[in-house]
């Protein structure tokens, strides 16, 4: 597989810096029949001009179940009372914004950040919608099939795109999963070698810490080298079969982990304050916030968190006003102003939402159900605009008075940001092409235009 | 350029069709089916399939590449998909020509100026489930969406109507101005719908739904136009990669009617990578070897079309036949042309039966013995003293437990340990598993006695009680039709509530002592859940039983253990060949199906007979397969066939058998609490004993009947755990450990690095790694410890180690 962290170094390191297996990995992907060396020394020349990326890491909180953004970012107090629903638009930092009610922290950053409320897609399940955000590739499967993680087993995650295509910068993974694996959050047809690494222990837990992250200290470096230096020696490449070949893969992960100083460092939340832990919201999506952060820091290209809960079909009023707004409203809020604060918002693209919107109407059982054709998408940092509302929806928050933004814009937009060619392609197994993205443009409004 | 190299291969094969498809033989005519066509109704198709055939059963698919001329009249028309559409009343003919050849086809077509009404129940309701309306994801859902609920996959063609035409006060439909039905406008996109537009506006099924809502949007019973059979053409294809095949599907009418549903079928495939079809029902052949069933589905019917994609090894030579499985096996494999890999050697041999059968390692004594022993039938002597030991049961017993969910939290310490007791005390005594099943679900009594009778403590009605029991013995899935006409089966919700009728009577009791007994006595039938119907209780597919049973359950178990009982052999054999060859011959292992055939169904076919003949022995039934030299081959080494049984696929170990093997292998036992020292992992009936291990290698927390909770994917988290946990490492380093024992000894270094692998990996050491582990031992006691232990720690974490091959 090509290994595209050369592709996007700005310097080049001349030929010499070219294995024979590297060459083999590349001449083995089948990226183009002919590319010869001189060939790839050239297109690694030339790759990243045209626009310097800002954006060095994504954050990308996830709502998964479908957040009511019409009741957080996108109200409609001239609707119906079955549309509109029980709270109130405030204003924000920026003159003639509104959000609802209960965002009122997000509301005092709303300088920071920009809203686009066009999002709209028709995959209205949730195991196929997680499917589709993620990879911008439609669901072949039924919803509600196969919920094990992870369910995209041919396309790439979003996290493993810029995985591959950025690789680490740091001592920690590139692309790590926390609390949970994102349901859709896998490495498809790329392998093993760019799924996330999850941290299997959630950071609101007192006693949370990222288990056996280091070896056994009173061997001493002498004797875990040999150990390594042995296991090498006995076990010699090839015979990657199966779960046995993937396990390959994991086990060379973990080596680079547990030689990093920077990742015990930055998976220790111990080293935060109160006062920063707390404006973050002692909860499960704050602390996660403060995690991506710190991981950000050192290096990580791609934080998912995965926040769950948001699948408000049934007395939906409470459980929003009381948990899941405020949670979202303070993690947002304290990640965007202290990421700002360390003069790291420039390059770090924060991105929240969900797998789809919810129905205008409020339904019988006084709860919102599936509306993927309209949700509103919070994007801070990373080199967007900020300040600005992209798009409206119409009176009822049916769907967007005009040009729809697609998961596949959006996608482009994060890989743009990020310096990823979006139309660069890579052959599935089976020898199929498939570009980083199919289709869809640049949102330009989010960039300025 | 592996791609460039395929490319190259794929357009060899390309050229060597040609030039067969241009020899002058018989093989050069090209077909066409059908032969006539009769269209009836403006809305109505015919899709013809073109191809030549060619020597070994393949074809040469022309459909896409024949030239279409319509010769004689103007009745019809057709694309260059070869899809033909009526005009307008009358006859033609269709001249249909290739590379110098022509046929000609009759065309017939009425009902264009004065059509049959349409029928909602078998015109417009399949548009609604190809269009994905009435899908489990959106208005096919129990609660709906957005207040317009359908019934899911169109099982109830009145519900779906009353909800169209009725409900919403009316105003889905507009029969005075059919455009302007909401229907439309909303399925058109032309107002915002969620779903998106899923029907184009102007297409045949747009036309078709117009036409019946400008008719009256009647409902019409249609009894006499319901599908009663589906055919598929062809029902077979052998095809190269990267080959295309149209196929034709038929629905036969209760009236014996005939038409062509090609556009209106659902397919699916259950083996993507080897073939499947488009919208259009073009099947595509991938390039992985091996067997695909393509399904097909319209209006609760299903057939498939299987499709075989031979490998390039046809011609090896057969190797040696120990018993039916493998004489079976290779009638496969030569047909799949795929060469079966070698015999394996003794120590992979002697690993994989010892982890499978008792799941435990040979110690290195054992190995050393078994190696060096010369007895010309010392594998299956080997089987043979395995299945006599105690952690045969306890292993079995342990797997049966998730299955049958004994879960602590649900029952309690003592209702787990009755039922892990019960199980065990079966598997020691080799109980017959047709006594075993039917122990199972006619059970009684008290849940902390000694009896299974605590399985039917966590399934808490009727129904849950129905579809465990199903699931576990019977491998179908029928919790599909609790709410709808199963998709792929023919099962329907009176199916379902008539087997949910066996179960009724059974209940729960409160003794004097406060202990929980399950009672059973007489049973009701239940209502169908749409018609309010009673339905009789009833087996799948059997007649109904006697109403006043004492225990209705007792009827069912007869019905199951008959010999002619067409599921639970199968289920059985399939569901003990999964445990021994790492994935089932059908799989997911307790799905079988019509539409989910097995990779070998004659395989099959065979062992379910064994295990009749066998009297449903399951040690005898074991050994059978252990015998086999199709479970003797080689472990595969490089990518290439994972489905077929070609070669052996290495395997996740269970998170207790892999405890248990690092365990045994450090020399320094788990303690468990409560538990006795020595106590092992495979024993354990508690699971929810705290253990980081056992959760992140994957033990299931039993919350349902499926095999597929056990989790078998290998993680980040796993690697670290091996590598550097403190559990781990204190095990290794241990004072009273097997490499402070080594170190300690005698033994010149390259023993001790004999002795791991014998313990470690049921094998000696190659000269290389001898070598290379010799090499780090250094003179003194402490080094020789700390060599001992790094030997230990890098041969834990090695593939061959963790995985079963």
């Amino acid at each position: 597989m090509m290994d595209s962290r050369d592709a996007n170094a700005t310097h080049c390191p001349g030929p010499t810096a070219f294995s024979r297996r590297r060459m083999l990995k590349i001449g083995a992907s089948g990226l183009l029949p002919g590319l010869t060396l001189p060939r790839f020394l050239q297109l690694q020349a030339t790759a990243g001009t045209g626009s310097t990326p800002r954006a060095k890491s994504c954050i990308f909180l996830f709502l998964q179940g479908g957040p009511s953004t019409i009741d957080m970012w996108d109200l409609k107090p001239d609707a119906p009372v079955e549309v509109r629903g029980p709270y109130k638009p405030i204003s924000t930092k920026v003159p003639g914004t509104f959000v609802g009610e209960h965002c009122h922290r997000t509301a005092k950053i709303a300088d920071k950040m920009t809203m686009l409320r066009t999002h709209s897609h028709n995959d209205n399940g949730h195991t196929t919608g997680c499917h589709y955000l993620f990879t911008g590739q439609r669901a072949a499967f039924a919803d509600g099939a196969n919920s094990r993680v992870p369910v995209n087993d041919l396309y790439p995650s979003v996290g493993s795109v810029v995985s591959r295509e950025l690789g680490p910068r740091g001592g920690v993974p590139p692309y790590i999963n926390v609390p949970h694996p994102l349901t859709a959050g896998g490495p498809g047809f790329y392998g093993a070698e760019h799924a996330p690494f999850v941290i299997e222990s959630d950071p609101v837990q007192p006693d949370f810490e990222v288990k056996d992250l280091l070896p056994d200290a009173k061997l001493g470096d002498i004797r875990n080298r040999r150990r390594q230096e042995l296991l090498r020696a006995i076990q010699p490449e090839g015979n990657r079969v199966g779960a046995a070949g993937t396990m390959s893969t994991y086990y060379e992960k973990a080596r680079g982990l547990i030689s990093s100083p920077t990742a015990r460092l930055a998976f220790d939340l111990s080293k935060e304050n109160d006062k920063t832990r707390d404006a973050y919201g002692r909860t499960s999506l704050g602390q996660c916030s403060l995690l991506a952060r710190r991981l950000v820091a050192s290096g990580c290209r791609f934080v998912g968190v995965d926040h769950g809960s948001w699948d408000t079909h049934f007395t939906c009023f409470p459980s929003l006003e009381k948990e899941l707004i405020p949670h979202a409203d303070m993690a947002f809020s304290a990640l965007v102003s202290d990421l700002a604060d360390r003069g790291m918002l420039d390059e770090t693209l924060v991105v929240m939402m969900g797998e789809m919107g919810r129905t205008p109407r409020v339904n019988a059982q006084a709860g919102r159900d599936h509306w993927s054709m309209a949700q509103t998408v919070l994007f801070a940092g990373g080199g967007i605009v900020p300040g600005k509302v992209i798009g409206a929806t119409d009176k009822n928050g049916t769907q967007p008075t005009a040009d729809p933004v697609s998961i596949q814009d959006i996608l482009r937009t994060i890989f743009h940001l990020m310096g990823i060619d979006s139309d660069k392609t890579y052959y599935t197994p089976l020898g199929r092409p498939v570009p980083v993205v199919s289709g869809g443009r640049i949102i330009d409004s989010l960039l300025g235009a | 350029m592996i791609q460039l190299a395929f490319f190259r291969r794929q357009h060899c094969a390309m050229v060597m069709v040609l030039l067969l498809a241009c020899s002058p033989s018989a093989f050069c005519q090209i077909s066409v089916s059908p032969a006539s066509i009769e269209l009836d109704g403006p809305e109505s198709t015919v899709q013809l399939a073109v191809w030549k055939p060619l020597p070994g059963g393949r074809v040469l698919e022309l459909t896409r590449m024949a030239r279409y001329q319509i010769i004689d009249g103007n009745a019809a028309g057709i694309d260059a998909n070869g899809l033909v559409q009526p005009k307008a009343d009358g006859n033609a003919t269709l001249e249909i020509s290739h590379a110098g050849e022509t046929r000609r086809v009759p065309v017939v077509v009425k009902g264009v100026k004065h059509p049959q009404p349409v029928s909602f129940a078998t015109q417009v309701v399949p548009i609604l489930t190809k269009s994905g309306c009435n899908s489990g994801g959106c208005h096919g859902k129990a609660e709906g969406q957005n207040g317009f609920k359908l019934t899911v996959f169109g099982y109830d063609a009145a519900a779906d109507h009353q909800a169209i035409v009725v409900e919403g006060r009316g105003r889905r439909v507009s029969t005075g101005a059919p455009m302007s039905s909401l229907l439309l406008l909303k399925g058109t996109a032309a107002v915002p719908h969620g779903g998106g537009r899923k029907i184009v506006e102007g297409s045949h099924q747009y036309k078709l739904v117009a036409r019946w809502l400008a008719e009256g949007a009647r409902f019409d019973d249609a009894v006499a136009g319901e599908t009663v059979r589906l055919e598929v053409e062809p029902a077979t294809s052998r095809m190269a990669p990267g080959e295309s095949r149209q196929l034709r599907v038929v629905s036969v009418g209760a009236d014996g009617r005939r038409r062509c549903v090609t556009t209106e079928a659902e397919f699916d495939t259950n083996a993507p990578n080897v073939a499947g079809a488009d919208r259009k029902g073009l099947l595509r052949a991938g390039d992985v070897p091996g067997e695909a069933a393509v399904l097909v589905r319209y209006m609760n019917q299903v057939a498939v079309c299987r499709v075989t994609l031979p490998g390039s090894n046809s011609g090896f030579p057969r190797p040696p036949e120990v018993n039916f499985i493998d004489t079976l096996a290779w009638n496969k494999l030569s047909g799949l042309g795929l060469a079966p890999a070698g015999l394996a050697d003794d120590s992979t041999y002697m690993r994989r039966v010892y982890l499978d059968t008792i799941g435990t390692l040979p110690t290195a004594a054992e190995a050393r013995a078994f190696l060096l022993d010369k007895t010309p039938e010392k594998r299956a002597l080997l089987a043979d003293a395995l299945f006599r030991r105690p952690e045969y049961a306890d292993y079995r017993a342990l797997l049966w437990s998730d299955l049958l969910r004994v879960d602590r939290d649900a029952l309690k310490a003592q209702g787990s340990v009755a039922m892990a007791r019960w199980l065990r005390h079966a598997f020691a005594t080799n109980m017959p598993y047709d006594k075993f099943a039917r122990a199972i679900i006619t059970a009684r009594g008290g849940i902390s006695g000694d009896s299974p009778a605590s399985f039917y403590k966590v399934l808490d009605n009727s129904e849950s009680m129905t579809r465990s029991v199903s699931q576990l013995f019977l491998g179908v899935r029928i919790e599909c039709a609790q709410c709808h006409h199963h998709p792929s089966e023919k099962w329907g919700q009176d199916d379902y509530v008539a087997l949910a009728g066996f179960f009724t009577g059974v209940g729960k009791k409160v003794l004097p002592d406060g202990s929980e007994a399950i009672v059973a006595g007489p049973a009701v039938d239940l209502k169908h859940p749409r018609t309010k119907v009673l339905v009789p209780a009833r087996p799948l597919g059997g007649a109904p039983v006697a109403a006043d049973l004492p225990d209705r359950r007792e009827a069912l178990a007869d019905w199951m253990l008959h010999p002619s009982n067409p599921y639970f052999a199968r289920a059985a054999a399939n569901r003990i060949w999964a445990h021994y060859f790492g994935h089932g011959l059908v799989e997911p292992i307790d799905d079988l199906r019509a539409t989910n055939p097995a990779v070998n169904e004659e395989l099959l076919d065979a062992l379910a007979g064994h295990l009749r003949d066998v009297k449903y022995d399951l040690i005898a039934f074991t050994k059978s397969i252990v015998a086999s030299r199709l479970y003797q081959l080689a472990a595969a080494a490089d990518a290439g066939d994972e489905r077929n049984f070609s070669r052996s696929m290495p395997r996740t170990l269970p998170a207790e058998v892999l405890l248990d093997a690092v365990c045994q292998v450090t020399g320094v036992p788990e303690k468990f609490s409560g538990w006795p020292v020595g106590a092992r992992a495979i024993q354990l009936w508690d699971n929810r004993m705290p253990s980081y291990f056992l959760q992140v290698f994957g033990r299931p927390v039993r919350a349902t009947v499926c095999a597929c909770e056990r989790g078998a994917d290998p993680s980040i988290s796993q690697a670290l755990h091996l590598m550097n946990s403190p559990e781990i490492q204190a095990r290794i380093r241990s004072r009273k450990g097997v490499a402070a024992r080594l170190a300690a000894s005698s033994l010149p270094p390259d023993a001790i690095v004999d002795e791991l692998y014998l313990s470690c990996l049921a094998r000696f050491p190659t000269p290389m790694e001898r070598a290379a582990m010799v090499r780090i031992f250094g003179d003194g006691q402490e080094a020789r410890r700390s060599a001992a232990e790094d030997a230990l720690w890098a041969i834990i974490n090695t593939r061959e180690f963790v995985y079963n091959h």
